[in-house]
């Protein structure tokens, strides 16, 4: 355990050594402040559904609401062209680059060379979901201060719920680990695509266009009577966590599907990668 | 006894071509084998097979007695390794840079790093980002990456390709250092005959895949004495070292066999009445060996 604590730490010194990896969060804050500033001027586009609910929309108008919204549209605009940059980097370009045959001239395995890469994008997704839940969470707060309700708004699963602060905040947390979890699915693609001989640019388009086909095909209704067997339907359970009775049965089957087809991506990834010869 | 040990690499590419056709040959305990061949003939993909990154058709490698190709990890536990052009994480300090890599070999000890990043010149600078070294310096940081931690062998590959005279030199004092003071056995992959030559022991040729050569290096031939005879009498000076064991190259090359001493031979050759011109010594060079084989196949 303590040999493979030490050599993710070095995978981690690579991620975080490199200014990119700091330019991606950077991008993210002025994505969210720019939404927090549209917000703002414009307020938020449920302020009408709470009205309609006969609700307390200054109650209900508080951080966690406003927090959820920027959270939402910036994963939506930036979060899977990011995870999957980062992941269709992590072999390809070490391949491309040559560090992989200084790295393979060591005394570790393939696979666990591979299981330290895809432990890091996949852990580097669930860490930049939360960074993005809590800036947004501290733009909210300084938009609408600390305390208020929460009004919870999940369309693709259909929950619409309302909350109290307390309740509301623990509700956004568990959100924020379920989608980050979710997002990890992202990663898995781009880094299976990663292990095969390509540019890691490809790897990363390869990634992003089978996500964007799969969501616009689920959400043009095109396949609706085998949602099941798209990816963006699955990753989209994270949303149940904030219904009032969670359904955790339906969300575990979620989870489970996630996790078969993550497992799925790596082992194949790995196969890939085992029968390359790699040579210039 | 052999440390590394080659045998019967065969490697077709899924293109069809022949990279190594039955290549065997091994690495004794605190030499230094030169491995010498054109672009192309075979030499990386030795080191790629060796290091496990290349899966051989046939044959396997064993370094200190551990199948690369069987147990891979336990075999690469003795060895470090320079294979193709050594890359560095530019943002990264040389420092991280070594960390990085010691990582993989789940051991770090920054006493001993120290120490070798002081045997390779480095100490200045080593805390500095990868992007500002030179090409010498990186060669350098390599060759610290591939003796951390200790390793028994160190394989180079192409070590010097691309250094200027003055970055060559010190790499091959370098070289020659750690094996002179740290008893270090390292295999070099090189197609700069002079380089082979000032710094190896023996040498494996290769061409187009195939062994042609295993042998000392030339001018570290200490048993064969070899002497440059000049003469007119070119058939009679043949018949005469025929008869005494000796051989003669069309050049005049004359190999004293071990059973006679060459002024023995030499008046051999006065009592017979050959014109005796000049009887030298004579020192072949690797180049001569090495366009000799060229030109046989």
């Amino acid at each position: 355990m303590t040999l493979f604590l030490q050599q993710w730490h070095g995978e981690l010194l690579k991620l975080f050594g490199r200014k990119r990896t700091y330019i991606g969060f950077g991008a993210f804050v002025v994505l969210q402040i720019l939404v927090f500033l549209l917000v703002k001027k414009f307020g938020l586009p449920t302020q009408r559904i709470i009205a309609g609910a006969g609700e307390n929309v200054d109650y209900y108008l508080s951080a966690l609401t406003v927090a959820s919204f920027v959270m939402g549209v910036s994963v939506f605009l930036l979060g899977a062209l990011f995870l999957s940059l980062v992941a269709g980097d992590i072999v390809a370009k070490e391949g491309e680059d040559g560090h992989m045959r200084l790295l393979l001239a060591r005394p570790v395995s393939r696979f666990r060379l591979l299981l330290l890469k895809y432990l890091t994008c996949t852990g580097y997704a669930v860490f930049l979901i939360q960074f993005l839940a809590w800036t947004a969470f501290l733009l909210g707060i300084m938009l609408r201060g600390w305390g208020g309700g929460y009004f919870a708004l999940v369309p693709e699963v259909s929950v619409v719920a309302f909350y109290d602060w307390g309740p509301g905040l623990l509700r956004y947390a568990l959100s924020s680990v379920f989608l980050g979890i979710s997002m990890t699915t992202i990663s898995s693609i781009a880094f299976f695509l990663s292990c095969f001989r390509i540019k890691p640019a490809a790897a990363t388009i390869g990634a992003l266009s089978y996500i964007l086909v799969d969501f616009i095909i689920r959400t043009g209704g095109f396949m609706d009577s085998h949602q099941h067997l798209l990816i963006t339907k699955h990753m989209a359970v994270w949303g149940r966590v904030l219904a009032e009775t969670i359904d955790w049965p339906l969300i575990w089957r979620g989870y489970a599907v996630i996790l078969a087809v993550n497992l799925t991506l790596f082992t194949l990834g790995y196969a890939v990668f085992e029968s390359r010869d790699l040579k210039s | 006894m052999a440390l590394l040990d080659v045998r019967h690499l065969t490697k077709r590419w899924p293109t069809g071509r022949l990279a190594l056709d039955d290549v065997s040959f091994e690495v004794k305990e605190g030499e230094i084998l030169g491995l010498l061949g054109h672009n192309g003939a075979g030499k990386s993909t030795i080191m790629g097979i060796t290091l496990g990154m290349v899966r051989p058709d046939q044959g396997e490698v064993r370094i200190g007695g551990r199948s690369v190709q069987k147990e891979r990890d336990r075999a690469l536990r003795q060895i470090g390794a320079i294979y193709e052009a050594a890359v560095f994480y530019d943002y990264l300090s040389g420092w991280q840079n070594l960390r990085v890599f010691c990582s993989l070999s789940g051991w770090w000890d920054e006493a001993e790093v120290k120490r070798v990043v002081q045997i390779v010149n480095l100490n200045r600078a080593i805390h500095h980002k990868a992007s500002t070294y030179s090409h010498g310096m990186r060669q350098r940081l390599a060759l610290a990456q591939a003796m951390l931690p200790e390793p028994k062998i160190l394989l180079l590959d192409e070590p010097t390709d691309g250094l200027d005279p003055e970055g060559i030199r010190e790499f091959r004092e370098l070289i020659l250092h750690l094996r002179k003071h740290h008893g270090m056995t390292i295999m070099l992959n090189s197609h700069l005959l002079a380089e082979v030559e000032q710094m190896c022991d023996r040498c494996v040729i290769i061409k187009d895949g195939k062994k042609v050569f295993e042998g000392p290096v030339p001018s570290q031939e200490k048993t064969r004495r070899m002497f440059q005879l000049e003469t007119g009498d070119i058939g009679l000076a043949r018949e005469i070292l025929d008869r005494a064991g000796a051989t003669m190259d069309k050049h005049g090359i004359v190999e004293v066999p071990l059973s006679m001493e060459p002024h023995e031979l030499v008046a051999a050759l006065v009592r017979g009445n050959v014109q005796v011109g000049a009887w030298q010594p004579h020192r072949r060079t690797l180049e001569q060996l090495y366009m000799g084989l060229s030109s046989k196949s």
